[in-house]
């Protein structure tokens, strides 16, 4: 099981031209691997987050998946602000064909959000909005999950469930923050200029991020 | 296109994407309807009050008998007409509003389609019986083949989304478009075959009126509802036609916006 990346180019339209963001990646991410991509910004990192979960399609190149791939952790990914909590985890269980009251239990148990898991998601405040974007994006069991960005994990309630769902799973982590690659991954690679190089070490990834 | 994987088989396939257009249609259901149960009754009031009030219209025209003075010819025509043109203006912008969706990687563009059509389906066929009965209520006659009467409401249905299809394609890669498209549905209406019979027309005319699709299916409809008694003359083979036409090109079209698909 793998997610393989073979020469995949990315491009948009412009005024003048196209704007070339991927240029040539490759990369391949086994099942249970823990990988940090790091990247400053305009390096592409963000449209690489969205060629891997595959809301975008690579203009040229090749992407296999064997493996099942979260949505970006946290993302309210086709949430409707109308319905509430319950109905989008019930929506998001249907899609990936969970049982729906199983999802809805596993949000209810560490989402906090009491009685408004049953109110319209537009009456939420933005901490409890993002509360249940995590619970719903680690309720379903994916082969690796893709993260978008630092999260505050740390000893709290969502963080011992992601680390729990990391014990047999594979973890993406796209960010520009060097301390998480250290302390969740076992490999890491630069994004810079539209392409992805790989470094075995970390310290030597790390140390090639910041010299950038 | 540029994803490969180990593939599951067509019977797999068919039930992923049975499962994600239920999920769509219990969504869509939930967000248009909202928690309020009145939005449920509108989906089937709209259509009948204006229905209703179209076929009331053409039973007190003065001076014309028989059935084009008719409730029932009008306001089960304006039915089918109406989702016909109400399938196709809410394709357009469709796929911006839902590319959040596309997260998830079991969804396809036409199943957001598919989903709404369902929707449209049910009710229209629900508003199609109780006009049927509204009309006998009346004083109308009863349906000469209710058969009929479903099979044009099932190709227009057909039609309506091989062609929202087109526009939902269409409308994302050119904006613009989008108020066009609403004029067109407005001014496809006196030639839709809604409000004449083809026997009605002078022989020169007919030659023209039968290039129109929706002509063949509300013929259909009136032979029917009104059987042996007047004059009708339709071509399914012709309606499949543009059908298949406008489904292959609608599929086409979305599978290239697909590629081109960029979030903000």
């Amino acid at each position: 099981m793998a997610l393989d990346l073979i020469d995949v180019h990315k491009s948009y339209p412009m005024n003048h031209g196209r704007k070339h963001v991927l240029r040539g990646v490759n990369a391949s991410f086994g099942r249970g691997e823990r990988v940090g991509i790091l990247g400053r910004n305009g390096s592409g990192k963000s449209t690489l987050v969205r060629v891997l979960s595959g809301v975008e399609v690579p203009t040229r190149g090749r992407i296999r998946r064997s493996m099942s791939i979260s949505w970006p952790i946290g993302m309210a990914a086709g949430f409707l602000t109308s319905l509430s909590g319950a109905d989008n985890c019930r929506f998001i269980a249907r899609i990936y064909g969970k049982p729906s009251q199983a999802v809805v239990d596993y949000v209810e148990s560490f989402a906090e959000l009491g009685e408004y898991l049953r109110m319209p998601v537009g009456t939420y405040s933005s901490g409890m909005r993002s509360r249940l974007g995590l619970a719903i994006s680690l309720a379903i069991e994916f082969d690796c999950f893709l993260v978008d960005e630092a999260l505050s994990v740390g000893d709290t309630k969502f963080g011992r469930a992601f680390a729990a769902r990391l014990a047999n799973a594979g973890l993406i982590i796209v960010t520009h923050s060097p301390s998480q690659v250290r302390q969740l991954c076992t490999r890491a690679a630069v994004m810079d200029q539209g392409t992805l190089t790989f470094y075995e070490d970390i310290d030597e990834a790390l140390a090639t991020y910041n010299s950038l | 296109m540029s994803d490969t994987a180990a593939r599951p088989s067509l019977a797999d396939c068919a039930r992923t994407q049975l499962r994600v257009i239920g999920a769509l249609v219990i969504r869509e259901m939930h967000t248009r309807f909202g928690r309020h149960r009145f939005g449920y009754l509108t989906l089937f009031l709209e259509p009948m009050i204006l229905a209703i009030g179209v076929g009331i219209i053409h039973q007190l025209h003065k001076g014309e008998r028989g059935v084009r003075g008719s409730f029932e010819m009008y306001a089960i025509g304006y039915v089918l007409f109406m989702k016909f043109r109400q399938m196709i203006m809410r394709a357009s912008g469709a796929i911006p509003s839902n590319v959040a969706l596309l997260h998830h990687r079991q969804i396809a563009l036409p199943d957001l389609f598919f989903a709404r059509h369902l929707i449209e389906t049910a009710a229209c066929t629900g508003v199609l019986f109780l006009m049927t009965f509204v009309g006998i209520a009346m004083g109308g006659e009863y349906p000469d083949s209710p058969m009929k009467m479903l099979a044009a409401a099932a190709l227009m249905f057909l039609l309506a989304q091989g062609m929202a299809l087109m526009v939902g394609a269409a409308t994302t890669e050119w904006h613009g478009i989008e108020r066009f498209i609403h004029l067109m549905t407005y001014l496809f209406l006196p030639i839709s075959g809604l409000f004449f019979m083809l026997y009605w027309l002078p022989p020169w005319l007919q030659e023209y009126a039968v290039w129109v699709p929706t002509v063949h299916i509300f013929e259909l409809l009136r032979d029917g509802q009104f059987g042996e008694k007047y004059w009708t003359q339709y071509d399914l083979l012709y309606v499949a036609k543009w059908i298949l036409v406008t489904h292959l090109i609608g599929l086409a079209g979305l599978r290239v916006v697909r590629g081109r698909i960029g979030l903000e």
